[in-house]
């Protein structure tokens, strides 16, 4: 990848963050916020994808973005009331902006222009009122063509007002700007340009540009990329504080600058001026963010982390005008806005974390190696080898931790972007949603975010298309109009619980049931549970949709979802009521990289079950152990019968269970809360395995989650304990997971 | 009288080649210019500042001809001198 590709792969993560940041705004001001902070950040979010894009040259993007803020700016002056029939077009224009980064990404196909241009009129009417001629700013130039300004238009005698004598004017808020403003060499070399800056402010309103060159010295003592000129800036128009900052966003730690309201001098007066003939100053002012973007894009770290720098020395400059310096760092150090300071971050490639996480997993390997050889090697447990092994132990695990929440993330990212899928499918469907989420803040691993955004939006689509009724059914049943989906994250016993519930109609049993049937995937004489029914529709092929709709119907059914959460090391799991709902459940481990595990031998095997199952283990004695209709054992159990499920049986590893009053029985509780006793020659130990996709490396193997490689180097089974319990409750008799014949 | 050609494009990139191109045609008369000029970028501004008060220190014409429409917009929305000021025949 070129600088200039890996600088425009940047800003479409900026762009990521910006609408997602964008929507989350929306959402506050759909609330009924309507703060000034809010609109001026849905502002700040739009205008900076805008920036960004013109400086790529990407018109269609420019072109939406603008007419959108325009409106907001309306807003944000508060021309325009925020009430709800606008921020809903604002949310709606949020998703087609989406649409828009994504098609000049090349991560989608063009962008609707029917939907886009539909958009752009529903903008411009909330801007302009009904009927209003849309100000089509033919001249905007989004390129990096050279300006067209037509400067002597510029000529402002009527800026120099002594005689507007105006003292009535001291209290009010300040209605123009000075900026003196000094860049440093590193601006420029950062991708930065003066001149696009003043055409930035231009754009906040008329400006009077005036130049000091005063300190540039003769040609042989010029250092040709070092800065001696300085700008004093007049900028008459009553704009906010921020909206200055803003231009000098990406800059500000690149430059001395002093931005200072313009004191009851006669500039106070000029906020009238829009008359003045200045249109011109507004020209292309799209490529200034660009600039900045670019100069985000290559020091990101260093502009969000690093402190302004001081004013470099320059061995041939006179020293710069004296307020510029003496103001330039409270200037840099007062933010108007209140907000909270941000921590400061970098970006890392993710591969630089997988590596690392790698080679802390080949780290536990090697200390858990090393920590067997020491105990092969009959060292007493009391000596300085063992103590520091322990130790050693500790900081492996800690290294661990640290690692992982480094690969932590927020499902923030994949639930920001369920809003517009509920509005899209509630538009297509008629039916009224809300939608309620709880749990943004849960983390859990990278690739588990990412991989969670597909199937909980096909469960969502699902729950509304399927789930709720339409307004008119639901009124008739006695409920609200509006539906409500909830979609909730929570950790739960060291996993993340995902749960996407609906208030509608419940699944329809005997409809699923006659499905099943017609389809052939039952028997007709089946006896099921109403749990075993509802999980019939994660059966492959399975449908209950009788028309394919455009909203869930698109050939992918539960059965792919369920597969896809098990590929994650997930489960799924369903609870409906008819006429109240119903609830997926989905549980994912919250790494893919770790688990804790209890070692275990079964005939000969060594086999790793995952900590967060096992309740309890015991030694059952030969009389605990009962049998159902002589053959399926059971254990007693806290005063209830559980399965007793041979592992090595069932695996396959031999044909006999182990002999009643021998080996161990770890005590398990799968994900739907059924409890099972796993039967095992013996424990030995407990630690924490680096999971190895068995998948990956070799196929999926029914009663195995994954494989890990123990102390001694040996490859150990990782076991799927709710496969091996479903299995074993299913056809006792008849072991479907054979490993081993 | 010596006329050096400006680059289209007078970035950062564009500062320290223009610095040297002037400075082997320093005592002498020197027209620039300007025609093909599309962007103007502050350091090439300081260097083209540096060079007009170098000109005039050494009693030489430094002149503009012919100019673009983009080089004097620019330079003018710079807050520079206008131009024939800055860069006219030395008094």
């Amino acid at each position: 990848m070129d600088a200039f590709e890996a600088i425009k792969a940047t800003f479409f993560q900026e762009c990521d963050e910006l609408l997602a940041d964008l929507e989350a705004k929306l959402l506050v001001l759909e609330s009924g916020q309507t703060d000034s902070e809010t609109i001026n950040a849905v502002f700040r979010a739009v205008h900076s994808v805008k920036g960004g894009a013109g400086a790529f040259g990407l018109e269609a993007l420019v072109r939406f973005a603008h007419v959108f803020e325009t409106l907001l700016d309306e807003l944000r002056a508060g021309r325009k009331p925020c009430d709800e029939i606008t921020v809903r077009t604002l949310l709606r224009a949020s998703d087609v902006l989406a649409d828009h980064v994504a098609a000049a990404q090349g991560h989608a196909p063009e962008v609707d222009e029917a939907r886009s241009a539909g958009l752009v009129a529903e903008l411009e009417t909330l801007t302009h009122g009904e009927g209003g001629a849309p100000v089509v700013e033919e001249e905007d130039d989004f390129g990096f063509t050279p300006l067209t300004i037509g400067l002597p238009s510029l000529d402002l005698p009527s800026l120099d007002l002594p005689s507007l004598d105006l003292p009535s004017l001291a209290a009010a808020p300040a209605t123009g700007w000075r900026i003196v403003f000094r860049p440093h060499g590193r601006m420029y070399a950062n991708a930065n340009e003066t001149g696009l800056l003043l055409r930035e402010l231009g754009r906040l309103g008329p400006v009077t540009v005036s130049l000091d060159d005063s300190a540039v010295p003769s040609l042989e003592e010029l250092i040709a990329e070092e800065n001696e000129l300085v700008w004093t800036i007049e900028l008459a128009a009553a704009v906010d504080e921020v909206a200055v900052r803003d231009v000098f966003d990406f800059v500000e730690s690149d430059c001395d600058l002093s931005i200072q309201p313009l004191g009851a001098g006669p500039a106070d007066d000029l906020p009238a001026l829009p008359d003045l003939g200045l249109p011109s100053l507004e020209a292309p002012a799209e490529a200034f963010d660009l600039s900045a973007l670019l100069a985000a894009a290559q020091e990101p770290a260093i502009v969000k982390a690093v402190a302004p720098a001081p004013v470099e020395p320059t061995p041939v400059a006179a020293p710069a005008p004296a307020p510029v310096q003496a103001q330039a760092a409270p200037a840099q150090a007062a933010p108007t806005a209140p907000t909270a300071p941000a921590p400061a971050t970098i970006r890392v490639d993710l591969d630089r974390v997988d590596r690392l996480i790698n080679v802390v997993g080949e780290l536990v390997i090697q200390q858990a190696m090393l920590a067997q050889r020491v105990a092969e090697s009959g060292l007493t447990r009391s000596s300085g080898v063992l103590m520091g092994l322990e130790d050693l132990e500790l900081l492996t695990r800690e290294i661990q931790d640290s690692v992982m929440a480094i690969r932590a993330q927020p499902v923030k990212s994949v639930f920001q972007r369920m809003p517009r899928l509920v509005r899209e499918v509630a538009d297509m469907t008629g039916k009224r949603v809300r939608l309620v989420t709880a749990g943004e803040d849960t983390e859990v691993d990278k690739t588990v975010v990412e991989r969670l955004a597909e199937p909980i939006t096909h469960m969502l689509r699902n729950a509304i298309d399927h789930g709720l009724e339409t307004p008119d059914e639901r009124l008739a049943a006695g409920k609200a109009a509006e539906g409500a989906v909830r979609l909730a994250a929570l950790h739960r016993s060291g996993r993340i619980v995902i749960e996407i519930s609906d208030d509608g109609k419940g699944i329809n049993r005997e409809r699923v049931r006659g499905i099943a049937v017609s389809r052939g995937l039952i028997a007709e004489d089946a006896v099921l549970t109403d749990e075993e029914v509802d999980n019939l529709i994660f059966l492959p092929g399975f449908s209950t949709a009788e028309t394919i709709t455009d909203v869930s119907g698109r050939g992918v059914g539960m059965d792919v979802v369920k597969r896809s959460i098990q590929a994650l090391g997930g489960r799924i799991s369903i609870s409906s009521v008819p006429g109240k709902g119903s609830t997926f459940t989905l549980s994912l481990p919250l790494t893919l990289a770790v688990l804790d595990g209890m070692v275990v031998g079964a005939a000969e095997q060594t086999l790793v079950a995952p900590l967060s199952n096992i309740v309890e283990s015991l030694t059952p004695r030969a009389q605990d152990i009962h049998y159902v209709g002589g053959r399926d054992a059971v254990i007693r159990f806290r005063e209830a019968f559980v399965p007793l499920v041979d592992v090595a049986q069932t695996m396959g590893f031999r044909d006999e269970p182990v002999t009643p009053g021998q080996g161990v029985a770890l005590v398990v509780e799968t994900e739907s809360g059924q409890r099972a006793a796993l039967m095992v020659d013996a424990i030995q130990g407990q630690r924490q395995v680096v999971i190895k996709s068995l998948e990956t490396n070799y196929q999926q193997v029914p009663g195995v989650a994954a494989a890990t490689i123990l102390g001694d180097g040996r490859v150990a089974l990782i076991l799927d304990v709710d496969a091996i319990v479903a299995n074993a409750r299913r056809r006792p008799a008849a072991p479907e997971l054979k490993l081993a014949s | 009288m010596t006329v050096l050609a400006l680059a289209s494009v007078l970035d950062i990139r564009a500062a320290e080649p223009l610095q040297t191109s002037l400075m082997a045609l320093r005592g002498q008369a020197v027209t620039l210019d300007a025609s093909q000029v599309e962007r103007l970028g502050g350091l090439c501004l300081q260097v083209l500042v540096s060079a007009q008060r170098t000109w005039a220190a050494d009693g030489q014409s430094l002149t503009l001809a012919p100019d673009s429409a983009a080089f004097s917009e620019q330079w003018t929305a710079f807050g520079a001198a206008p131009l024939a000021e800055a860069l006219g025949e030395p008094a």
